[in-house]
């Protein structure tokens, strides 16, 4: 036991955190973005919050998880549905409606959390299999293969950056409380060693249910913004394979289990697939396929770990040694 | 009755392509504890191998199964030696070796895409379309040779660990490596010789498969998950029960048809590998191994 | 640890530094025509034939000079790119063309489902679309202003099939009541197909009866299960709408399962030489397809005879499938109503378009892209069916008909 708990929240940091949020708030109005930088940017945002989520069962939990593309689809799925009924409820509500559909589908994988390490992963697999397929023969619900489309609104994509900025800081938030919580040192003991975190009074299966809720209901609300933001969503692509491991390689990349690591992720996964998108369409599985070879072998604290070596290297940041470690 | 005995005829072929997939896997998990995620993608490299051969040389690609097992023997034998080697084993190396493999798989994916596009592939061969009458009904000539050898490996397979040094030193270090290695077994060449076996099996399945679907560099995942459900059902406790395996998700998948909608067949293996996983928690294969 | 937020600022800055907008596209001298086409991935095949049809429009055009604008001559310049048969990346693609390169218009890319998903940024961008790949009736039962598709609708095709069923049921060369397998890919596309059918089986007053109706995934690998079901119905009818892919792999499940229906179609699919090469042509005869266009209607129709020289002429001699004419077709209706509107200025083209009265090589001969349709063609198909020499003549409708249909597939009595 610590002695003297220190504050949840360090001051400092939650000045730094709130002046950063307010400052990527004000950037589009200030440097006035092309279309295609505000879009890319609000991609962006997106992206991070799902990584950072699926970060807290694949990194705080070590449950790494190759199906949370199934919570994405579901949330971005019930949340269009909301949108085309007449009248459309507003979007933050359907979004959040989707966020709670994503988190109860996660709830009933329950029976999945008695699994542990790779049986884990492998169960999610199927899982996240079976909901592309069943999603996309239920066609009255996401129209099949050939998906929905959006009322097509040109504001609220404009507006998007904002709602997924604050998805973004609330996540970013949420991280950061989570790990400095006793829940967080809880969910490191269940990491560490399940039965010996239940000898010493862990509920291991109930924090476990909550953090699975946790992370499906954001990835689900990530989803109903992801479908605003394309006006389009098809099943195949919401519930797929590469949807699912998309969260898996931003965080591993970035630098699994640490808050930093899938924030920097996010933003390599979204600008290197974008950059090689027109040219070289299918580079980029290959590329990060190399990448994560490479993070398991030699730096298991990702492209996050490979920069605290760096600047320690250089004699910058030395107290800075990140203490996370990896699934 | 005549749609039964189809049916049947049908599982049965199929189960014989399952059992082929699995075997590889089962063999790794069984003597390393390392879940092979590269896997499907060594059975795609195997199916692209089967379609340049038949392309490029015209030869029959039955006649040249050797070789792409010797080759995928090969990516086994380099992907352990340069790879997996660097791992701590066992249940800490879980999440990493899964996560190490799965990088590898994508990397076979992305060199498949670059030599090959990412178009859809078919190999054809003269009899490829050719049938024969068999009670009542006809069974595609391609198909029961894709069984006979799917029946023949496993006999082999068997035969290999029970009768030859290597497979009682493979069988050993199963159970216990540290034991081994007093007793003067050469584990890390165990451990080679067994990754690239269960890479050959996988390529081997490759070609076979090859010879059936289309086929692009994605290919391979949905084998993977059905090379799961086998070897999650089966076990590796015998040849035998990785064949029994395969029959029943192969008749499961074929009969659902019977009561599902055709586009769901597909998932109710995934579902039989969640309920599996989840019924019997106590492992992947169970407690006996190469038994 | 430092603090997650400041290095994310830095970071996000250092992004929008890196993709600040390209060289303003206002003075650039030419129009910009944006398209992507799935180059690789499952429908690699049609996206190169695409290619085939934009690539002579604009080289045909440019040799000209270019658009005749106010007088002058203003080349035009496709920028195509590769969307990899996905609609997520249609879908990026799109947007950056529109926002990033700044292209004036767009091309469409082929398969219904890629249109569906990328016209969306067409719509939001208020860009011209105009596309010749994606023919369900859903893609523009959206209303969309700014979609014009130059492919006719695929329900129409599933009924002028039936029509030519039904004559020849009429003439007693097909048992009555004729059972039928629809098979249909899960797509919009395929379900325009079921509705083409089964609204006509249905206003047949018992002249057919579906006794297998069922779906298939998009890009399946194994259609054996469906096929058991198809086998043990004992169909009269086996009428399937499937992409190229699929028409590939199912149909070699088919023939090598020992089936044989006295009638057989996969849609629009049957007669192009990839599949004669993959199947081989004896496999493939009696396949009857319902396409778009066919190089054949060149005897009946001038627009066509020039097209089909032209791209002989271009290809070494290789004749032009309906994938290589829509493609044509699109690109040289766009570049008439550019010319109309007499700029590249997007709201002017688009009322050129709605005001689009044009000679066509497409059957019917005439395009006009109505709004009670959504601004999609209605032009009739024509149907093909395949020959054992690997030909596939045109049988129906019978004003343009090069030869006579046969009902009862021959390979059956083998």
């Amino acid at each position: 036991m610590t002695p003297g708990p220190p504050a949840l929240v360090p001051a400092r940091t939650a000045l730094l955190f709130a002046g950063a949020v307010a400052i990527l708030a004000a950037l589009p109005l200030v440097l006035g973005f092309s279309p295609y930088t505000h879009n890319l940017v609000t991609l962006t945002f997106l992206m991070v919050s799902g990584a950072l989520a699926w970060n807290w069962m694949g990194g705080y939990l070590g449950q790494v998880s190759f199906g949370h593309g199934a919570m994405f689809g579901l949330g971005g799925f019930v949340a269009a549905r909301l949108m085309l009924l007449e009248p459309a409820p507003p979007a933050p509500l359907a979004w959040v409606a989707g966020g709670l559909a994503a988190g109860t589908l996660a709830l009933g994988a329950h029976p999945t959390l008695r699994l542990r390490g790779p049986y884990f992963s492998i169960a999610t697999i199927g899982l996240g299999e079976a909901a592309r397929l069943v999603f996309t023969y239920w066609e009255d619900f996401t129209g099949g293969a050939s998906g929905l489309s959006l009322p097509i609104d040109a504001d609220t994509k404009y507006r998007l950056y904002w709602w997924g900025l604050a998805l973004m800081a609330l996540v970013i938030a949420a991280s950061f409380v989570i790990r400095r919580s006793t829940l967080g040192l809880q969910l490191l003991a269940i990491k560490a060693d399940v039965e010996a975190a239940a000898d010493v009074g862990v509920n291991a299966t109930f924090y476990q249910d909550v953090v699975f809720a946790l992370s499906g209901a954001v990835v689900g609300v990530t989803g109903g913004l992801y479908a605003s933001y394309f006006s389009f969503i098809e099943p195949n692509d919401m519930f797929g394979f590469d949807r699912s491991i998309s969260f898996v390689l931003m965080s591993v990349i970035g630098g699994v289990g640490t808050i930093f690591g899938p924030v920097l992720g996010a933003i390599v996964f979204v600008l290197l697939r974008q950059f090689l998108l027109a040219s070289y369409p299918q580079l980029y599985l290959g590329l990060y396929g190399l990448l994560l070879i490479f993070i398991i072998l030699f730096e298991p604290l990702g492209l996050s770990g490979l920069g605290f070596r760096l600047l320690r290297r250089f004699g910058l940041g030395q107290k800075s040694a990140a203490k996370a470690s990896i699934a | 009755m005549a749609r039964f005995v189809d049916l049947t005829i049908s599982a049965v072929l199929l189960a014989g392509l399952y059992a082929t997939m699995a075997y590889g896997l089962g063999l790794i998990y069984g003597v390393l504890r390392v879940v092979n995620l590269a896997h499907g993608g060594v059975i795609m490299a195997g199916a692209y191998m089967g379609w340049v051969l038949h392309g490029r040389a015209g030869l029959d690609p039955y006649l040249f199964i050797p070789l792409v097992v010797a080759v995928t023997f090969g990516m086994g034998v380099v992907m352990y030696r340069l790879l997996v080697r660097h791992l701590p084993r066992g249940a800490a190396g879980g999440p990493a070796s899964l996560l190490l493999l799965f990088g590898v798989w994508l990397v076979l994916r992305n060199i498949a895409y670059l030599l090959f596009s990412g178009n859809d592939q078919t190999l054809r061969t003269s009899y490829s379309t050719r049938a024969l009458p068999l009670l009542g009904s006809f069974v595609s000539l391609n198909r029961l040779a894709v069984l006979a050898i799917a029946v023949v490996t496993p006999v082999l397979l068997h035969l290999l660990l029970k009768r030859t040094y290597l497979g009682r030193a493979i069988r050993a270090v199963a159970q216990n490596a540290d034991s081994c290695t007093l007793v003067g077994i050469d584990v890390e060449r165990i451990y080679t010789l067994t990754f690239g076996l269960g890479s050959a099996l996988a390529g081997l399945a490759g070609v076979l498969s090859a010879t059936l679907f289309s086929f692009n560099p994605a290919f391979g995942s949905g084998e993977l998950l059905k090379s799961f459900v086998v070897v999650v059902m089966g076990g590796l406790g015998s040849v035998f029960g990785v064949g029994m395996a395969a029959l029943i998700l192969a008749v499961v998948e074929v009969f659902a048809i019977l009561v599902l909608p055709s586009y769901l067949t597909a998932a109710v293996g995934f579902v039989m590998l969640v309920l599996v996983l989840v019924i019997r928690p106590g492992g992947l294969l169970g407690q006996r191994v190469l038994g | 640890m430092t603090s997650p937020c400041r290095s994310l600022c830095l970071a996000l800055s250092l992004a929008a530094g890196l993709l600040a907008p390209r060289a303003d596209a206002a003075d650039k001298g030419k129009v910009l025509v944006g398209a992507t086409l799935p180059l690789t991935g499952a429908e690699a095949r049609v996206g190169g034939f695409f290619k085939e049809g934009y690539d002579l429009a604009f080289e045909e055009l440019n040799a000209k000079g270019g658009l005749a604008l106010g007088g002058k001559k203003v080349p035009a310049q496709l920028i195509l790119q590769d969307d990899t048969s996905t609609q997520a990346t249609a879908v990026s693609l799109a947007d950056r063309l529109v926002n990033s390169d700044k292209v004036d218009f767009l091309l469409g890319t082929y398969a219904s489902h890629l249109v569906e998903a990328q016209s969306t940024v067409a719509e939001q961008n208020r860009v011209p679309y105009l596309n010749g790949g994606g023919g369900a009736t859903k893609i523009y039962k959206r209303k969309y202003k700014y979609l014009f598709g130059l492919i006719s609708p695929v329900e129409l095709l599933g009924t002028t099939l039936m029509q030519w069923v039904d004559e020849q049921q009429k003439a007693g060369k097909l048992p009555k009541p004729a059972k039928i397998a629809l098979v249909w890919e899960n797509t919009a596309h395929g379900k325009d197909f079921r509705r083409g059918v089964s609204d006509f089986a249905q206003k047949s007053g018992g002249g057919y009866q579906i006794a297998v109706d069922d779906s298939f995934e998009l890009n399946g690998k194994d259609f054996g299960a469906l096929l058991g079901k198809v086998k043990a119905a004992g169909v009269d009818l086996f009428l399937v709408d499937a992409h190229l892919p699929d028409y590939i792999t199912m149909h070699r499940q088919y023939v090598s399962s020992g089936m044989c229906n006295k009638v057989v179609s996969y849609g629009a699919r049957g007669a192009e030489k990839d599949a004669v090469q993959a199947l081989g042509a004896d496999h493939v005869s009696g396949i009857l397809s319902g396409v778009w266009w066919s190089a054949q209607l060149a005897s009946k129709n001038a627009q066509s005879k020039r097209f089909v020289d032209a791209f002989r002429a271009r290809y070494g001699g290789r004749s032009p499938e309906w994938f290589q004419a829509l493609a044509y077709e699109s690109a040289r209706v766009l570049f008439t109503a550019i010319e109309k509107a007499g700029s590249a200025d997007r709201e002017a083209v688009r009322k050129a378009l709605l005001e689009t009265k044009l000679d066509s090589l497409l059957p019917g001969g005439m395009i006009e892209f109505k709004p009670e349709f959504g601004q999609q063609v209605q032009n009739p198909f024509v149907i093909q069916q395949n020959q054992s020499d690997g030909s596939a003549p045109i049988i129906f409708p019978h004003d343009v008909a090069g030869a006579e249909g046969v009902a009862v597939n021959p390979r059956c009595a083998k």
